[in-house]
């Protein structure tokens, strides 16, 4: 039955951090989409919610693996933002062994004209007809910020609510539910694609912070309300 | 259903498809309760899974009429969203509310979805109009995705059993993605210019009717011989609808030839 009291207002607001942050991360992570999958693009060639997805279990695993040892917060959610992130620069480094190697294109940005980090100019390196392609050092930054963000919101999801029902498999699956709705919510905001936090679209981030608080909250409230025990 | 070939016009009505999709998910789920409660076996558990397939068609319906507006984040995001809030609302339901738990889940997950479209529409300004009514159907059908693959499972409505047979076994893994993939799958595979409904929802029978098969599989482990019974009306559910959608592109393509294998240096 339905058991109220005070720490389970810590877990929702503990679950609405995490909530935000996963939706914040998705806006730092470079997706491009089914144009970049063609190197046509600059950014990872899939959709930001199997991006999200990726380097949010990953994390979540390595939030759990760290779990299982202590029960410290800190601990815990930089294990996870840790795991993201190594997930996340996996990704995009293969990812730009295959568009360099493979596709043969150098990395670069039609964003911006100099990449803020390098300051290497972008346009000469742009295919006529494409809008960048790879993942510059620009993108490859923020899509590690991306990582970081959205692993720390995910084993703090996941830390509120084992704390909760102390299941693992439960509490997982739970992180996993509000990481998608908050990853899909945020990348509606980007309409699918960004390249970084250079990218004009990144500008858009209050709005998910705001959808993604109200959202998060409403079903962090349920979420809390689920026991684990028979 | 109608054979004449369209351009992506809806020939079943929403309502009729929210109507069996509702109805005949609750009605699968509870008649597997019933049943197996009152004969003491696991023979009926295959009944949640026929209710599984008619929410996933139900589900697919939804993400085609939404996908259509192009919300430029590819087909399988809505699917998995539609999950994440099914997921959570089921599990409330069933943590709270005993046997009148997959209804309550079924009515929460309606509610996120139609308040996580309310903030896309209004807050994030997508402005498509049938984003809340779409996520409304697709949150009530990821819940009784969820629900009735897991009653599939685990036998009966009973929260500590659905625990140990369902969740600390993993097989939640397996359920969660079948899952979404009976949803998400089919628009993906079948959109496009020329993608007709009954070609669409063909398919998602035969994608629902793998998940029925693979919620099969993971009951033989805790239902024990019973669970023989949802792998084989799955799988010739799955057969029967993909020799039917096989029969329906090829109604819809222009053509099918056989080429054959390249010829020997052909590369």
């Amino acid at each position: 039955m339905i058991a109220f009291d005070a720490n389970m207002v810590l877990y929702i607001i503990e679950i609405v951090i995490g909530g935000l942050l996963v939706g914040v991360g998705v806006h730092f992570v470079p997706v491009g989409g089914a144009p970049a999958a063609m190197a046509q693009a600059t950014g990872v060639g899939t959709g930001t919610v199997q991006l999200a997805a990726g380097s949010g279990l990953t994390g979540l695993l390595s939030a759990g693996l760290m779990m299982s040892v202590t029960d410290n917060i800190f601990l815990i959610v930089i294990s996870g933002a840790v795991g993201a992130m190594i997930m996340m620069d996996a990704t995009m480094i293969v990812g730009n062994w295959v568009y360099i190697y493979g596709v043969g294109v150098p990395p670069c940005s039609a964003k911006v004209d100099y990449d803020p980090i390098t300051k290497e100019p972008q346009p000469p390196y742009i295919s006529p007809g494409t809008v960048g392609h790879g993942i510059p050092t620009v993108s490859f930054v923020s899509g590690t910020i991306g990582g970081l963000l959205g692993g720390a919101g995910g084993s703090l999801i996941y830390y509120a609510l084992m704390s909760i029902n102390e299941n693992p498999g439960l509490s997982g699956f739970f992180a996993i539910g509000i990481f998608v709705v908050n990853a899909v919510i945020a990348s509606y905001n980007i309409q699918g694609t960004i390249e970084g936090f250079h990218d004009p679209k990144f500008k858009r981030v209050p709005r998910a912070v705001q959808a993604c608080l109200v959202a998060s909250l409403i079903i962090g409230i349920f979420a809390v309300l689920i026991t684990g025990g028979a | 259903m109608s054979v004449a070939a369209g351009g992506g016009e809806s020939k079943i009505d929403k309502t009729k498809l929210m109507m069996y999709g509702l109805g005949g998910g609750v009605l699968g789920i509870y008649l597997t309760h019933v049943l197996n409660t009152i004969t003491g076996t696991g023979y009926f558990s295959f009944l949640a899974g026929l209710g599984v397939i008619a929410a996933v068609v139900m589900g697919s319906d939804a993400v085609r009429r939404v996908c259509s507006y192009g919300i430029g984040t590819g087909v399988p995001s809505i699917g998995l969203m539609a999950m994440g809030m099914g997921l959570v609302a089921a599990w409330f339901g069933l943590s709270i509310g005993g046997v009148a738990g997959p209804i309550i889940g079924i009515a929460i997950a309606m509610g996120f979805g139609y308040f996580v479209g309310l903030l896309a529409n209004k807050i994030i300004k997508m402005n498509i109009p049938v984003m809340e009514e779409v996520l409304m159907t697709l949150g009530g059908a990821g819940a009784i995705v969820l629900i009735g693959l897991s009653v599939a499972v685990s036998g009966e409505i009973s929260y500590p059993l659905i625990l140990s047979s369902v969740v600390d076994t993993g097989y939640i893994a397996v359920i969660f993605i079948a899952g979404s993939l009976a949803i998400l799958h089919p628009f993906n595979a079948n959109l496009g210019p020329d993608e007709t409904q009954d070609r669409t929802l063909v398919h998602t029978i035969s994608t629902g009717a793998l998940a029925m098969f693979a919620a099969g599989l993971a009951s033989l482990a805790t239902i024990g011989t019973a669970g023989m019974l949802t792998v084989i009306i799955g799988a010739v559910i799955w057969i029967k609808s993909f020799m039917k959608y096989f029969e329906l592109v090829k109604r819809d393509s222009s053509g099918v030839v056989g080429t054959g294998l390249l010829p020997e240096g052909g590369l």
